[in-house]
C-alpha cells in the first residue's frame, strides 16, 4: 500500500475524530454526568453485595467492573451505533463516498471518544476507591498497560464488527445493542469473577475481549483475591487477547465489506429510517 | 378536553409505532420478553454467586421485586426525554409537533402512556419470572389489591410528572444531555431502596432516601405486592414506623408537590428554549 | 473525446423485504448513456424517474442489478476505492455535517476524508467561502446557518476536494435567486475553467438546465427518453417557434408566406390601429432574416416583434406526456 494511502486513512482517522473532542469541549455538560452515572451504578451495587454480606473484595470487583463500563458503553453507543446516527443525519452517504477504509472513520470514532471515556473510568475508579476504602496494587505496571492495551484493541476491533451490522440495518441493529448491553455486564463478568459463571460459560464469553481484560485486571489491581477468582493465568489471558486482536481486525475488515456490500445490493445502504 | 384527549390518543399511538414498528410483531413481541428479563438477571446472578445459588431469602424476593418495578422508573424518565431529544434531532419533528395547536403536555404524557404500558409487560413478565422460576415470594393469596392499585397508579402520576421536568430540561440540553435523566434515574436506584432498603446506607444518605418520592412508592408497592417479605426481612426497610396510610399521604402530596414544581420547570424551560432558539437545535457530534 | 462517465444497459430492481410492503420497483431500466470529459451534463426527469438511483449507483452508493457504469475508466461495482478518489456528490437539501463544528471545521473534516492537507484545505474553504459570499460565516457554528447558507456550505464541501467529476443532485434545491445565481455561474465556470472537469446536474428547473448544460437527458420511469444538446432536443418541438410582427399597414403580403423556413404564415389588417398583424410559425430560425428584408423592401416599420421559443418543458411534456409533478 502507497504512502498516500496511509496518510489519507491517518487523515481521515483525524478528522473523524475532531468533532468528538471538540464536541465534548464545547457542550462539557457531559462531564457530570460521565463521572456521577457509572458511580451511581457502583454505589448501588457496592451497596447490594454490602447488603448480602458479600466478601470485601467483591467491592473492589464491583469498581473495576463499573469503571470499565465506560469503554464497553464507548464501543457499543458511541462507535457502533453512532453509524445509525450516521446514516439518519446523511453523513454516512458522505463518509462512504470517501476514499478511505471505512476503518478510519470507525477508528476516528473511537479515538475522538477515548480521551473522555479514558477519564470516565479513571474518575470513576478514583472516587470509588476513595469513596468506599478499597486498596489498589500497581505493582506491575507493565503488564497491566500490556492487557489494557490488547484490550482495547480487540474491544474495539470487535465495535467496528458491530458496527458493520448498522449498514445493512436500522432500528434492528439498534434495538438488538439496547438488548446486548446488559447481558454482557453478566457474561463478561463487570460486576463478579466470570469464573464464578462456570469454566465453559466463562470460556465461551472470554470471546468478548473486555471478559478476560476484566479478569486480567483484577489479578492486576487486586492481587491477593483477584488471583483467588481468577479464570486463567495473567500471561494466558494476554496470549488470547492478542490473538483476539488480531482475529477482530481481520473479521471486522471482512464484515464491513460485506456488510456494505449487502448494503449496496439491497439499496439500504443509505436508508433512512428503516 | 376533547382535543386534549386526541392529542394524548395520537400521541400514544406514535409512541407504538416507535417502540414497535422496526421489525415484525413476533421479533418484537420476542424482543420486550427477553430485554426486560435480561436487565435483570445481572442482579440475579450477582446475588447467586454470593449466597451459592440460595434464593430462598427474603432479601432476594426484596430485591428482584424492587429491580421489577425500578424499569418504570428508568423507562418513563429516560422515555421521556428521549422523545424530545430524538423528535428534535433524529426524525426533525418536533418543531412541528411544537406549533402544532396542541397541548405539548398531553403529548408528552401520551408519549409516556405507551411507555408504561410497554414497560407494565415486562414489569410484569419480569415478576413472573422470578416466581416461577427463582421462587421470588410472591403469592396472589397476600397480595394487598387496593394498596398495590393506589400505589401504583399514584407512582406512575408521579413519576411521569417527573418525567414532565425533565423533558423540559431536554429542551436546554444537548443529546448527550439525556445523561442527566440516567442521573436523575440512577439517584433513584441508589437512594429509594430499589434493591437493598436504605438502611444499609449512611445515615446522611438515608436522609435524603427519605425526602424521594420513589422511595414511599417502592415501599408502597412491596407492601401490596409481597408484605411477607418486609416482615421476614426482620423490618429493616427504615420505613418501619409508617403504616400504609402515612405512605399515600406522603405519596399523593409529593405527586401534587412534583405537579406544581415539574409544571413550573417545564414552563421555564420552555420559555428559555424558545428565547434562545433551541427547540429546533442539532447537536449530535 | 474521452468519456467521463459510461453506463451500459444500466438496470436496477429494488425488490421489497416482505410482500406486503408492494412489488418490485425497477428504477432504472436498461440505461445507456455516455458523458464527456469536460461536460457539463443534465439529467432531467420527473420525481420517481431515477435520477438519485443513478447518482447513488455512480457514486459507489449503490450496485446495479445488471448493466455497468464507469467514472474515469474504472467500474463503480469492482473499482470502487478508485472512483471515490475521483468524485464528489452533492444533494439538494442536505443536512449532513455537524451542528457544533463551525463551517470551517466541518468543511476541513471532509476535506480530511479525501487525504487533503490542512494547509491546503484552509486555503480551498477560506477561498470558496469568500467566493460564495460566505467568508463572515466561516467561525459560525453550523446549526445556527440558514437553509441558503447551509447549502452553500454543501455546495463548497462537494467542490472543495477538486474532484474530478462531479455528481449534483439538485444543489439549488429550496434557494432564493441569488443564492441559486451564485451555485450556477460557480458550476458553468469550474467546469468551463477547470481542464477536464466534468459535471453531472440533476435538477427539476427547466431554466436552470437550459442555461447550463451542454447536454441533456431526459429520463422517466428508469429510461432514457431523449440524450441531446438543449437546441437540438427543442428542435423536437416544432410547432410552438412563433413570430408574431405588427408593422406599419402592408400592401403587399402574400410573399412571407413563401419566404423559406416559414411553415405557416397569416395576418390580419387592423385598420382602427392602421397596423397589420403579422403571425409566422417557423420551421427555421434563419426565416427570420429573409421576413425582415422583405419587410424592409416594403418600407414597412415594425410596430412590435414577439417570438415564442419551445422550451424544454414543451420537450418534457411531449416526451414524457406530462409536466413536472
Amino acid at each position: 500500500m502507497s504512502d498516500s494511502w496511509v496518510i489519507r486513512n491517518l487523515r481521515a482517522i483525524r478528522g473523524r475524530a475532531y468533532p468528538r473532542v471538540i464536541g465534548s469541549i464545547r457542550e462539557p455538560s457531559w462531564v457530570i454526568f460521565d463521572i456521577a452515572l457509572p458511580l451511581l451504578t457502583v454505589a448501588a451495587y457496592v451497596y447490594l453485595y454490602k447488603f448480602i454480606d458479600a466478601p470485601k473484595e467483591f467491592v473492589g470487583f464491583v469498581i473495576l467492573g463499573g469503571a470499565m463500563t465506560a469503554f464497553w458503553l464507548n464501543i457499543l453507543w458511541s462507535m457502533a451505533s453512532q453509524l445509525y446516527w450516521e446514516k439518519e443525519t446523511g453523513n454516512l452517504s458522505l463518509f462512504l463516498m470517501a476514499p478511505v477504509s471505512r476503518m478510519s472513520i470507525l477508528a476516528g470514532m473511537a479515538v475522538g471518544g477515548l480521551f473522555f471515556t479514558t477519564l470516565r473510568a479513571g474518575s470513576t475508579m478514583a472516587i470509588g476507591i476513595l469513596v468506599f476504602g478499597v486498596a489498589l496494587s500497581l505493582s506491575n505496571p507493565l503488564m497491566l498497560i500490556a492487557i489494557f492495551v490488547a484490550t482495547m484493541v480487540a474491544l474495539y476491533g470487535m465495535g467496528m464488527m458491530l458496527a458493520s451490522l448498522y449498514l445493512l440495518f436500522g432500528r434492528e441493529a439498534y434495538n438488538m445493542s439496547n438488548l446486548l448491553t446488559e447481558p454482557i455486564y453478566l457474561v463478561s463478568g463487570f460486576y463478579f469473577p466470570v469464573s464464578k459463571l462456570g469454566f465453559w460459560t466463562a470460556a465461551g464469553a472470554s470471546v468478548i475481549p473486555i471478559t478476560l481484560g476484566l479478569d486480567a485486571l483484577r489479578q492486576l489491581f487486586y492481587p491477593a483475591t483477584g488471583v483467588q477468582y481468577a479464570f486463567l493465568s495473567i500471561h494466558l489471558e494476554l496470549v488470547i487477547l492478542c490473538v483476539l486482536c488480531v482475529v477482530f481486525i481481520f473479521l471486522s475488515k471482512a464484515s464491513l465489506d460485506y456488510m456494505e456490500k449487502l448494503g449496496k445490493t439491497s439499496g439500504r445502504l443509505t436508508l433512512r429510517w428503516q | 378536553m376533547r382535543d386534549n384527549l386526541r392529542t394524548f390518543k395520537n400521541a400514544a399511538w406514535l409512541g407504538w409505532q416507535m417502540e414497535s414498528n422496526w421489525t415484525d410483531p413476533f421479533l418484537f413481541a420476542t424482543y420486550s420478553i427477553v430485554k426486560p428479563l435480561a436487565g435483570t438477571l445481572i442482579l440475579v446472578f450477582m446475588y447467586l454467586v454470593i449466597t451459592h445459588g440460595d434464593t430462598s431469602t427474603p432479601g432476594f424476593s426484596y430485591m428482584f421485586i424492587g429491580n421489577a418495578l425500578y424499569m418504570y422508573v428508568a423507562e418513563v424518565l429516560f422515555g421521556v426525554t428521549w422523545v424530545i431529544h430524538d423528535d428534535r434531532e433524529h426524525y426533525m419533528t418536533l418543531k412541528q409537533v411544537y406549533i402544532a395547536p396542541i397541548s405539548f403536555y398531553y403529548y408528552i404524557f401520551g408519549r409516556a402512556a405507551i411507555k408504561i404500558a410497554i414497560t407494565s409487560v415486562g414489569v410484569l413478565l419480569t415478576i413472573l419470572f422470578g416466581i416461577f422460576v427463582l421462587d421470588v415470594e410472591v403469592s396472589l393469596a397476600s397480595i394487598s389489591w387496593p394498596l398495590l392499585i393506589v400505589s401504583l397508579v399514584l407512582g406512575l402520576a408521579a413519576i411521569c410528572i417527573m418525567g414532565l421536568a425533565l423533558g423540559g430540561i431536554s429542551f436546554l440540553t444537548a443529546k448527550h444531555g439525556q445523561g442527566i435523566n440516567e442521573g436523575v434515574a440512577g439517584v433513584f436506584y441508589v437512594l429509594s431502596g430499589v434493591i437493598f432498603p436504605i438502611t444499609i446506607l449512611p445515615t446522611w444518605a438515608q436522609s435524603i432516601s427519605k425526602i424521594l418520592p420513589v422511595t414511599y412508592w417502592m415501599e408502597a408497592m412491596r407492601r401490596g405486592l409481597e408484605p411477607g417479605v418486609i416482615t421476614d426481612l426482620g423490618s429493616t426497610t427504615g420505613m418501619d414506623g409508617m403504616d400504609n396510610w402515612f405512605l399515600m399521604l406522603v405519596l399523593i402530596l409529593s405527586t401534587i408537590a412534583f405537579l406544581f414544581i415539574s409544571v413550573g420547570i417545564f414552563r421555564f424551560a420552555d420559555k428559555t428554549a424558545r428565547r434562545k432558539g433551541k427547540i429546533d437545535w442539532t447537536t449530535a457530534y | 473525446m474521452t468519456s467521463a462517465v459510461e453506463i451500459s444497459s444500466l438496470t436496477r430492481v429494488f425488490n421489497p423485504k416482505k410482500k406486503k410492503e408492494g412489488k418490485s420497483i425497477t428504477a432504472l431500466d436498461n440505461v445507456d448513456l455516455r458523458i464527456n470529459q469536460g461536460e457539463l451534463f443534465g439529467l432531467l426527469g420527473p420525481n420517481g424517474a431515477g435520477k438519485t438511483t443513478l447518482l447513488k449507483i455512480l457514486s459507489t452508493l449503490l450496485l446495479p442489478t445488471s448493466g455497468s457504469a464507469s467514472i474515469a475508466g474504472f467500474d463503480v461495482a469492482k473499482d470502487f476505492l478508485e472512483v471515490r478518489k475521483r468524485i464528489n456528490m452533492v444533494s439538494g437539501g442536505e443536512i449532513s455535517g455537524y451542528g457544533l463544528l463551525t463551517v470551517r471545521e466541518n468543511l476541513w473534516m471532509f476535506c480530511q476524508f479525501y487525504g487533503i492537507k490542512t494547509s491546503i484545505a484552509y486555503q480551498r474553504i477560506d477561498e470558496m467561502l469568500e467566493l460564495f459570499g460566505m467568508a463572515s460565516k466561516k467561525n459560525e457554528k453550523v446549526r445556527t446557518l440558514s437553509t441558503g447558507e447551509r447549502q452553500k456550505m454543501n455546495v463548497i464541501r462537494g467542490f472543495v476536494t477538486d474532484p474530478e467529476i462531479l455528481l449534483l443532485d439538485e444543489p439549488t434545491l429550496g434557494l432564493d435567486v441569488n443564492a441559486s445565481r451564485v451555485i450556477r455561474d460557480y458550476i458553468v465556470n469550474w467546469v468551463k475553467n477547470g481542464k477536464g472537469k466534468t459535471v453531472l446536474l440533476t435538477t427539476h428547473y427547466m431554466a436552470e438546465a437550459d442555461q447550463l448544460c451542454d447536454r441533456i437527458a431526459i429520463i422517466n420511469q428508469g429510461k432514457i427518453l431523449a440524450c441531446d444538446t438543449p437546441e437540438n432536443l427543442k428542435k423536437l418541438v416544432k410547432a410552438s417557434r412563433t413570430l408574431k410582427l405588427e408593422v406599419t399597414m402592408l400592401r403587399n403580403k402574400d410573399q412571407f408566406g413563401l419566404v423559406p423556413g416559414v411553415e405557416k404564415f397569416t395576418y390580419i389588417d387592423d385598420y382602427d390601429k392602421g397596423i397589420t398583424v403579422l403571425k409566422f410559425v417557423l420551421s427555421d430560425e434563419s426565416a427570420v432574416n429573409d421576413i425582415v428584408s422583405e419587410l424592409l423592401k416594403e418600407h414597412a416599420k415594425i410596430v412590435s416583434l414577439q417570438k415564442t421559443e419551445p422550451t424544454l418543458e414543451d420537450v418534457f411534456i411531449k416526451m414524457v406526456g406530462k409536466g413536472f409533478e
